[in-house]
C-alpha cells in the first residue's frame, strides 16, 4: 500500500497539547485503495451487503459529486486530493455490544479515550467508529425494552431497512451540496437513532469518533428521528492521530424532530490538525418540537459546518450554540443556519469565537423567513475574540426576510483581551497565559454552561490546551 | 469631425457597440479640449479591458441587470445646475460648477481627477469607467484648503429624456482643513425604462471635513446602478447620506477608503420603497489607517413588494491599528410583501481594535408603538407616517444640516404621505 506522498507542513502544526496523536500501528482488515471511482462505490456497498436501492442511490449520489465544481467560497481546500484518500478502511468486521469483543489494539486506543469507563458512568448508550466502521454498539436495556434503537448506521439499515428507507436522504438530499453527495456515496458508519412516541431518554447517548488511518476519509451517516413528544440528546466527539498529509471528515447528520419532540444533538470537535472537516447537518423541526445545536469546533485544520434548521411546523423552537477556537494554522469556518417555514417559530444563534497565532475563526449563517411565516422571531447573537495581531475574525451573517409580521435581529462585536484586564489579573499573581485563558473561559461561558458537566469540564480543559504556549 | 452642438445620431451606451468613434465624436460635438477627449478615450479603454459582473459575485447575486435598458440613448439635454457661491467663498478660490463647465474653465483643477487611475468600487469598476467615459453632467466642487463654505451647496442634476440614458460625474475635492457641505438631487422622467449611472468621487485632505448628501428622485422606471467612493484623509471627517427614494431598481455600490490616520467617515443611508421597488447596496468601510473611525447606519422603510438588500463589508487590515467601526442596518417592513436582506459582513485581520461590531434589524412596526400612537387619537395610516418619520429621523438629524434635513424630510412625503397636521 503506498504511502500518502505530500507532507504539508502547514498540516503539521501541532499544539503541543494535543494528546490524541497517537497512532495504531495495527494492519487494517479491509484496505481498499486510494481514490474515489464508481467501482470503489460499488465496493463499499457489496462488502456491506446492501440492498440494491442503496447501491443505485450511492452511484448517483457519485454522479452528483462528479458533476459539481468545488465551493469558493468559505476556507481553501485546493490542498485536498479526493484521490489521494483512503474512502474504506475497517480492522473489524462487525459492531459488537461489549468490549471485551472488540480487538485489542482498538479497544486500547477507546480505553486510552476513556470511553468504556464514561459508559459506565453518565451514558445512557454508546457507539464507536474507528476509521469506515462501528466497533462497538450498545444501548441500556430499559431504553430497548421501551422501543428506542441506538445502532450503527449500517447495522440500522440491515435491521430496519423499512423506516431506514423512509428518512434517509430525506433531510439532506445527495444533490444538496458537493460534499453531501460524497457522503451519499461513500458512507459508511455513522449512528441511528429511532427514539418512539413519548419517550424520554433522560441520558445522553455518544458516539465518538476516532480516524486512525493516515490519508484516511472519514464519511460517517447519522440518522436520528425523535417521534412525537420523545426526547434525546446525542453527543458526539472526534479525534484522529496528527498525520503530516491531509485526512478528510466529510459527515452528513439528518434529523427529523416530530411534533412536540426535542433533540439536542451535541459536537466536541477535536480532530488532529491536519483534518478537513466538511460537515452538512441539518434538522427538520415539526409542531412544537425543539431542536438545539451545540457545536463545539476545537481541531481539525480547516471545518466548514453550519448546522441548519428547517422549522416545518407551527411554534416549533430552533437553536445554535456555536463555539469556535482557531489556533495556529486552523481555520474555523462554522456558524448555523435557521429557515422559518411555519408561523410563530422562533429561533436563537448564538456564536462564540475565538482566535489566536494566525488562526481564522469565520461565523457564517443564515436566517430565513418565508412569506406567511406570521409572528417568527429570530435572534442571532455572534461575539468574537480575537487574541494575537495576526489572528483573523470574519462574520458573514446572512437574512433573507420575506415575511412582514416577524421579529428578526442581529448582533455582533469583535473584541480583544483588554490590556487592562489582563493587568488586573495579572497583579493577582497569574501568569499571562492563565489570566488569558481565564477572560477565555468567561467569554464562553454562557455556552459551556450548556454543556452535560463532564463536557464542560472538557471543554474548558481543551481551551486551556490551545492557550498553552500561545501567550507570553 | 465639425463642431457641432449635437451627435448625428444619439450615442448608444450599450457596452457591446460603444466604440472609440462614437466617443470621439460625442467630445467633438461638445467642443471639448483635447485632454478631455483624450480622458474619455482612455477611461474607454480600461471600461472595455473590465468585465461587467455576471451575477454570481457576491454583491450581485441579488440584483440582475438582465433588464436594465443597456441600449437607452444618451439623454444629450440632460442637465447640471448649481447654486450661486457667495463672494467670499468665490474669492477663497472655491470652484462650484457643472462639470462640463468645470472641465473648460478651471481645466487644470479637473484634468487630473478625469484622467487618473482611480478604480471605485471592485463591484462596480466596469460602470465607474464607463461613467468616466461617456459623462455629459455632473457636479465639480473644489475647496482649497483652510477654506470654510457656511453656505450648503446645492447642485441638481435632471434627465430630459424618459427612456434615455445618463452617467453623471460628481467629483468633490476638499483641502486641508476646509470643510463644506453639498447637498445633490438627481431626477429622471417617470414611465420609462432609463439607466442611470452616476458616480461620486469624493476625496479629503488632512483635516477635511464634509458632509455630503445625495437625494435619488429617479423616475418610477429608472435603473440606477451607480457607485460612491469616498477616500477619507488623515484627520479628515466625512459625513455622507445618501437618499434613495425614486427608481425602479437601484444597484449601488460604495466603497469607503479609510486611508489616513485619524479619519472619521458616517455613513448614512435611507430608503423608502414601495411598489415593486428593489434597492440593493453593497458597501465597504475599509480601514486602513490607524486610528480611523467608521460607523455606518442605513435605514429602510420598505412598502407594497418593495425589497431591500443591504451587503456591507467592514475590514480591518492587519496594520490598522486602534480603529473603531460600526454597522447599523434596519428595516421596517410595512406591508406583507415586502422584504428586505440585511448582510453585515466583517473581516477583521488585527486584534489591536478600539471596537467592533454590527447589528441588523427586520420586522413590523412594533405593535405597542402602534397602540400607543392610536391611544392618542391618530389613525393607523398616521401613526405609521409619525412612527416611519421618528424611524428615518435618526439618519436625517446625524448629517448635521438642517437644509438638508427639511428637504430630505420633505422629499419623504411622495413614499410616506403628509403629515396631516
Amino acid at each position: 500500500m503506498a504511502l500518502p506522498t505530500t507532507p504539508n507542513p502547514a498540516l503539521s502544526q501541532v499544539p503541543a497539547g494535543y494528546k490524541y496523536g497517537w497512532h495504531d500501528e495495527a494492519k487494517p482488515l479491509h484496505i481498499f485503495k486510494k481514490g474515489l471511482s464508481a467501482e470503489i462505490v460499488a465496493e463499499i456497498s457489496a462488502i456491506k451487503g446492501e440492498p440494491k436501492w442503496m447501491l443505485d442511490r450511492r452511484l448517483k449520489a457519485y454522479r452528483h459529486f462528479e458533476s459539481r465544481p468545488m465551493p469558493t467560497w468559505g476556507g481553501d481546500m485546493s490542498e485536498i486530493d479526493f484521490q489521494d484518500i483512503y474512502y474504506y478502511v475497517t480492522g473489524t468486521d462487525k459492531a459488537v455490544q461489549s468490549w471485551d469483543d472488540v480487538p485489542d489494539y482498538i479497544r486500547k486506543t477507546y480505553d486510552r479515550l476513556g470511553i468504556p469507563e464514561a459508559e459506565k458512568k453518565y451514558l445512557a448508550g454508546v457507539g464507536g467508529q474507528y476509521d469506515s466502521e462501528v466497533v462497538y454498539h450498545n444501548i441500556r436495556e430499559d431504553l430497548e425494552r421501551q422501543g428506542v434503537i441506538f445502532l450503527g448506521t449500517d447495522q440500522a439499515l440491515v435491521e430496519h431497512e423499512e423506516i431506514f428507507r423512509e428518512y434517509f436522504g430525506t433531510v439532506i438530499p445527495a444533490n444538496d451540496n458537493k460534499l453531501a453527495a460524497l457522503n451519499t456515496a461513500v458512507w459508511s458508519g455513522g449512528s441511528f437513532i429511532y427514539v418512539p412516541k413519548g419517550v424520554h431518554v433522560e441520558l445522553p447517548l455518544q458516539a465518538y469518533f476516532r480516524i486512525n488511518t493516515e490519508s484516511m476519509g472519514q464519511f460517517e451517516r447519522t440518522l436520528i428521528i425523535a417521534d412525537e413528544g420523545s426526547s434525546v440528546h446525542y453527543v458526539e466527539g472526534c479525534t484522529a492521530p496528527s498525520y503530516t498529509t491531509a485526512s478528510l471528515h466529510s459527515a452528513v447528520v439528518e434529523i427529523i424532530v416530530k411534533k412536540g419532540a426535542r433533540v439536542r444533538y451535541t459536537t466536541i470537535q477535536n480532530w488532529s490538525h491536519n483534518v478537513y472537516n466538511l460537515v452538512t447537518k441539518r434538522a427538520v423541526a415539526h409542531e412544537d418540537a425543539v431542536m438545539e445545536w451545540v457545536d463545539g469546533n476545537l481541531g481539525s485544520h480547516l471545518t466548514m459546518k453550519y448546522p441548519s434548521i428547517y422549522l416545518v411546523g407551527e411554534r416549533a423552537h430552533g437553536e445554535v450554540l456555536s463555539i469556535a477556537f482557531a489556533g495556529d494554522g486552523q481555520h474555523q469556518d462554522a456558524g448555523g443556519k435557521v429557515i422559518h417555514a411555519a408561523p410563530n417559530t422562533t429561533s436563537l444563534i448564538t456564536s462564540k469565537s475565538i482566535s489566536q497565532g494566525t488562526g481564522r475563526t469565520s461565523y457564517r449563517g443564515l436566517v430565513k423567513v418565508y412569506p406567511g411565516c406570521t409572528k417568527s422571531k429570530s435572534t442571532v447573537r455572534c461575539d468574537a475574540l480575537i487574541l494575537s495581531e495576526e489572528a483573523r475574525s470574519d462574520t458573514y451573517p446572512y437574512m433573507e426576510i420575506d415575511e412582514e409580521d416577524v421579529t428578526i435581529g442581529h448582533e455582533a462585536s469583535v473584541s480583544k483581551v483588554g490590556s487592562e484586564q489582563l493587568f488586573y489579573l495579572m497583579s493577582r499573581g497569574m501568569t499571562e497565559a492563565e489570566a488569558s485563558a481565564m477572560i477565555v473561559n468567561g467569554f464562553i461561558e454562557p455556552i459551556v454552561k450548556e454543556l452535560p458537566m463532564e463536557y464542560a469540564v472538557e471543554m474548558n480543559r481543551l481551551i486551556q490546551l490551545q492557550m498553552e504556549g500561545a501567550v507570553g | 469631425m465639425t463642431s457641432g452642438t449635437s451627435l448625428s445620431a444619439p450615442l448608444r451606451v450599450d457596452p457591446d457597440t460603444l466604440t472609440a468613434n462614437a466617443l470621439a465624436g460625442l467630445a467633438s460635438a461638445r467642443d471639448e479640449p483635447d485632454w478631455l477627449r483624450a480622458a474619455r478615450l482612455t477611461n474607454l479603454e480600461r471600461y472595455l479591458a473590465t468585465p461587467w459582473p455576471t451575477g454570481t459575485e457576491e454583491e450581485w447575486r441579488r440584483t440582475s441587470l438582465k433588464d436594465l435598458p443597456r441600449d437607452a440613448a444618451l439623454d444629450e439635454n440632460a442637465a447640471t445646475e448649481v447654486s450661486a457661491l457667495d463672494p467670499d467663498s468665490t474669492a477663497a478660490g472655491v470652484v462650484f460648477a457643472s462639470l462640463a463647465d468645470a472641465a473648460v474653465t478651471h481645466s487644470e483643477l479637473v484634468r487630473p481627477y478625469l484622467t487618473d487611475d482611480v478604480a471605485g468600487p471592485a463591484t462596480h469598476a466596469a460602470f465607474w469607467q464607463l461613467a468616466r467615459a461617456t459623462w455629459t453632467t455632473g457636479t465639480f466642487l473644489s475647496v482649497p484648503a483652510r477654506t470654510r463654505v457656511d453656505l450648503v451647496l446645492r447642485a441638481r442634476t435632471v434627465q430630459a429624456a424618459a427612456d434615455g440614458a445618463m452617467f453623471p460625474v460628481t467629483l468633490v475635492v476638499v483641502g486641508e482643513d476646509a470643510e463644506v457641505t453639498l447637498l445633490e438631487e438627481f431626477s429622471s422622467p417617470d414611465g420609462s425604462p432609463s439607466w442611470f449611472g452616476g458616480i461620486v468621487d469624493l476625496r479629503t485632505a488632512r483635516g477635511a471635513k464634509v458632509r455630503y448628501a445625495s437625494l435619488q428622485l429617479l423616475g418610477d422606471q429608472a435603473w440606477r446602478v451607480s457607485a460612491q467612493r469616498v477616500m477619507v484623509g488623515q484627520d479628515a471627517e466625512v459625513t455622507t447620506l445618501n437618499a434613495e427614494i425614486g427608481s425602479r431598481v437601484t444597484k449601488l455600490g460604495l466603497d469607503i477608503q479609510m486611508t489616513g490616520a485619524g479619519g472619521t467617515s458616517r455613513l448614512l443611508g435611507l430608503l423608502a420603497a414601495g411598489d415593486d421597488q428593489k434597492i440593493d447596496i453593497n458597501s465597504v468601510q475599509d480601514l486602513i489607517g490607524s486610528h480611523t473611525t467608521s460607523d455606518l447606519l442605513y435605514l429602510s422603510a420598505l412598502y407594497d413588494r418593495a425589497h431591500a438588500a443591504f451587503y456591507g463589508m467592514t475590514r480591518v487590515r492587519s496594520e490598522a491599528k486602534q480603529t473603531s467601526s460600526y454597522q447599523e442596518c434596519r428595516n421596517l417592513l410595512l406591508s406583507p410583501g415586502a422584504g428586505a436582506e440585511p448582510i453585515p459582513v466583517l473581516e477583521i485581520e488585527t486584534n489591536d481594535i478600539l471596537r467592533c461590531g454590527h447589528g441588523a434589524t427586520a420586522g413590523a412596526i412594533d405593535p405597542t408603538q402602534m397602540f400607543y400612537a392610536q391611544t392618542r387619537g391618530l389613525s393607523a395610516d398616521a401613526a405609521e407616517r409619525m412612527i416611519v418619520r421618528g424611524f428615518f429621523e435618526r439618519a436625517v438629524a446625524d448629517i448635521g444640516s438642517e437644509p438638508i434635513r427639511a428637504r430630505v424630510l420633505a422629499a419623504l412625503a411622495s413614499r410616506i404621505g403628509q403629515d396631516a397636521a
